[in-house]
């Protein structure tokens, strides 16, 4: 395991007048654990909390509560919610982040070979300019930019895929434990997205990598993940190996996913998206299940008691009453 | 054929910049008839839009367009000339991308609904909101009297939606372009969106241009398909026919470059190489050769233009996937290692990566 997240809260204030604030509940009470070198997807639709988490990982900002550690039980244990200023950025060069828009996330002013090389300016040991170059030489050819030709251009001299490749290439640079990857493909066309993605599997098999990868396109987390989290308006909903949580979705907004995407997966019917657009505010989450207010099955337990999440086998855990039961028919 | 609604013939549109002649769209020629839909698929840059706009007279004045377009025996170039107010907005409506952009955020919901109809049609303003709230009824917004007097920002992105398509409906609309309409929505709200529309088509017998870079969006939706890349059409076929036996390599390339929803997980991706041409100055050749798998010598010299491939089918290119030529051109190619246009032909071999999670972590 290299990373767990236990109890994650975050929350934001919001407006009001003084002593009247009212609180968004982006993410509330979320645990999972990330195992070495495995690809975590994260899926659900705009405002479900999946960014947050990610951005909570890294401590930017800090969550509200609960506990985030970083290689937990062994001696380079850290306790990411513990530490604070010095402490913290000595931990920083271990979890690096991607973002979903390439170009906005390179400095305009900087050239590739300064933007690539600025974390091992900092954090190489040796810092040796020669080596540095090297290393930096060695990171662009691997994501596929001729160094010769680039290092000394500024980002708005490559396209939106090649701008992907150099971040990629910032963020490896420095070995990191953990890549997070938050919607790195959304902003990029169709036929560019499947190279920057077998990028990614490459960059995570060179350099050891383990990716947590954040996406609103079911297919695309599929394809990249090892295990995948559902969430919905803040909370887990299902989390289960990728293919074991395609193939036999259980939770109801799981299902209702699946069948909306443009091509329904096979496993469940089309007709299982026919529910209400709106989703209920995160400043007033409905009581008991969150999805309660635009599912199917939900009845008055689902008002009353939160459903946790339990094991359906032992890499499949579902938080519902009345999760649709594993087996081929499975309806 | 007998009576297309919509006939464009060799649409061309270009826009001079510093850099030279920017050629967005190349020789687009295609039919509607009443009642149906025209899938236009495309990645950015493809031209998609920008035929859009063309049709939609939204071009900037510095736009060079070519061909001609008639509309139910209307040549649509001289009503443009001739500034008919009541033809764009009235018979010929568009849906945008972005909802919140397409609506104006200090107008009530009712009166902008309503200002299409008082203005085209002569309502009185009464009567403008009366329909304004039977329209939000049909586009299926709960409590459509309340909605008339709240502002765009009271409603979410789904919602917004519908409320735009209300606004291009109100006219009763022959013809309705909707570019890229879910593309900024969620995906259980985009199947909701698709389907509205969908159903208010066959309601209405009104025809329908669908635009979209996911190919999953129009199977299924549209009765034809037409693919572009780089401002030219690249193939048209009936839907069904196209995802049955496509002969474009440019298709088959985008459906295999696809991520699909019922493969497992860490199936690799065939890429397709490089990216999209900038379309400035005239290409010699076919422009999509540069990235495609079955070039031969002469897609670099000579440019396709669209031949027939059995019924209603056109496909532009000189190796079709499935045809004696193509195959011929792709083993040829395969045997050589490289392309026409010198790509590597190893990159686009299929395989499993088999990542076992715990061993490749111990690298790190």
């Amino acid at each position: 395991m290299v990373l767990r997240v236990e109890n994650l809260v975050m929350e934001f204030p919001v407006g009001g007048r003084a002593g009247h604030h009212q609180v968004v509940h982006a993410v509330s009470d979320v645990s999972f654990d990330i195992r070495r070198g495995e690809t975590l997807g994260i899926v659900g639709e705009s405002g479900c909390g999946k960014s947050t988490t990610a951005r909570a990982i890294v401590q930017l900002p800090p969550p509200t509560s609960g506990r985030v550690v970083l290689d937990p039980g062994t001696d380079q244990e850290a306790e990411l919610t513990a530490l604070v200023g010095e402490d913290l950025r000595q931990v920083r060069p271990r979890l690096q982040m991607i973002f979903q828009d390439p170009i906005s996330s390179l400095n305009p002013r900087r050239r590739v070979r300064d933007i690539v090389g600025e974390g091992l300016h900092i954090w190489a040991e040796e810092s040796d300019d020669e080596q540095i170059r090297a290393k930096v030489d060695e990171v662009l050819e691997a994501v596929g930019i001729d160094p010769t030709v680039a290092a000394n251009r500024r980002p708005h001299e490559f396209s939106g895929g090649q701008c992907q490749r150099i971040s990629i290439a910032r963020a490896v640079v420095l070995e990191p434990e953990i890549l997070i990857c938050d919607e790195p493909v959304s902003a990029l066309d169709v036929s560019v997205q499947a190279q920057i993605l077998n990028l990614l599997e490459e960059m995570k098999s060179r350099y050891g990598l383990t990716l947590v990868f954040i996406g609103h396109d079911l297919s695309v987390v599929r394809n990249v993940s090892d295990r995948v989290i559902v969430m919905y308006l803040g909370k887990v909903c299902e989390v289960g190996g990728a293919d074991a949580l395609y193939s036999a979705p259980a939770h109801p907004y799981t299902r209702v996913l699946l069948a909306s995407a443009p091509e329904p997966a096979s496993t469940v019917d089309g007709s299982e998206s026919a529910i209400g657009d709106e989703i209920p505010s995160p400043m007033d989450p409905p009581s008991g299940c969150r999805f309660r207010t635009r599912c199917p099955r939900a009845d008055g337990r689902c008002a009353t008691e939160e459903p946790v999440l339990e094991a359906l086998d032992d890499d499949h855990f579902v938080a519902c009453h009345y999760p649709t039961a594993a087996g081929p028919s499975g309806a | 054929m007998a009576g297309a609604l919509l006939t464009v013939q060799d649409l061309s549109v270009g826009f001079l910049t510093e850099q030279g002649l920017v050629r967005a769209v190349e020789g687009v020629s295609f039919d509607l008839e009443p009642g149906q839909t025209l899938g236009v698929v495309g990645e950015s840059g493809s031209g998609k839009s920008v035929t859009a706009k063309a049709l939609m007279n939204l071009l900037p004045s510095y736009a060079q367009v070519g061909g001609t377009v008639d509309f139910d025996g209307r040549d649509m170039f001289a009503m443009a000339a001739n500034k008919e107010k009541h033809f764009w907005g009235v018979e010929m409506t568009m849906v945008f991308q972005d909802p919140m952009t397409s609506l104006n955020p200090v107008k009530k919901i009712g009166e902008q609904i309503a200002e299409s109809l008082r203005v085209h049609l002569g309502r009185s303003r009464r009567d403008a909101l009366a329909e304004a709230g039977d329209l939000l009824e049909q586009v299926g917004i709960p409590e459509p009297a309340k909605r008339l007097t709240q502002y765009p920002h009271e409603l979410s992105g789904g919602l917004r939606q519908r409320v735009v398509i209300a606004m291009a409906l109100a006219c009763g609309p022959r013809l309705l372009i909707a570019d890229e309409p879910t593309t900024a929505l969620d995906v259980t709200v985009q199947k909701h969106i698709l389907d509205l529309l969908d159903d208010l088509r066959r309601a209405r017998g009104m025809a329908m241009i669908l635009i979209t870079h996911d190919l999953g969006v129009v199977k299924g939706r549209a009765d034809e398909v037409m693919v572009m890349y780089a401002g030219h059409t690249m193939e048209e076929a009936p839907t069904a026919t196209l995802f049955a036996e496509m002969h474009h390599p440019y298709t088959e390339a985008l459906l295999e470059t696809i991520p699909r929803i019922d493969t497992p997980s860490h199936t690799r991706l065939v890429p397709i190489p490089g990216r999209p041409p900038e379309v400035i100055d005239v290409l010699d050749g076919c422009p999509f050769a540069p990235r495609c798998r079955y070039s031969i010598a002469r897609c670099l010299t000579d440019q396709p233009g669209l031949t027939p491939h059995g019924a209603g089918h056109l496909c532009a290119c000189h190796a079709p996937v499935g045809t004696t030529s193509g195959t011929q051109a792709r083993s040829a190619n395969e045997l050589a290692g490289t392309t026409a246009t010198g790509l590597d032909m190893a990159q686009f071999a299929r395989k499993v990566s088999v990542a076992d999670p715990e061993q490749s972590g111990a690298a790190g």
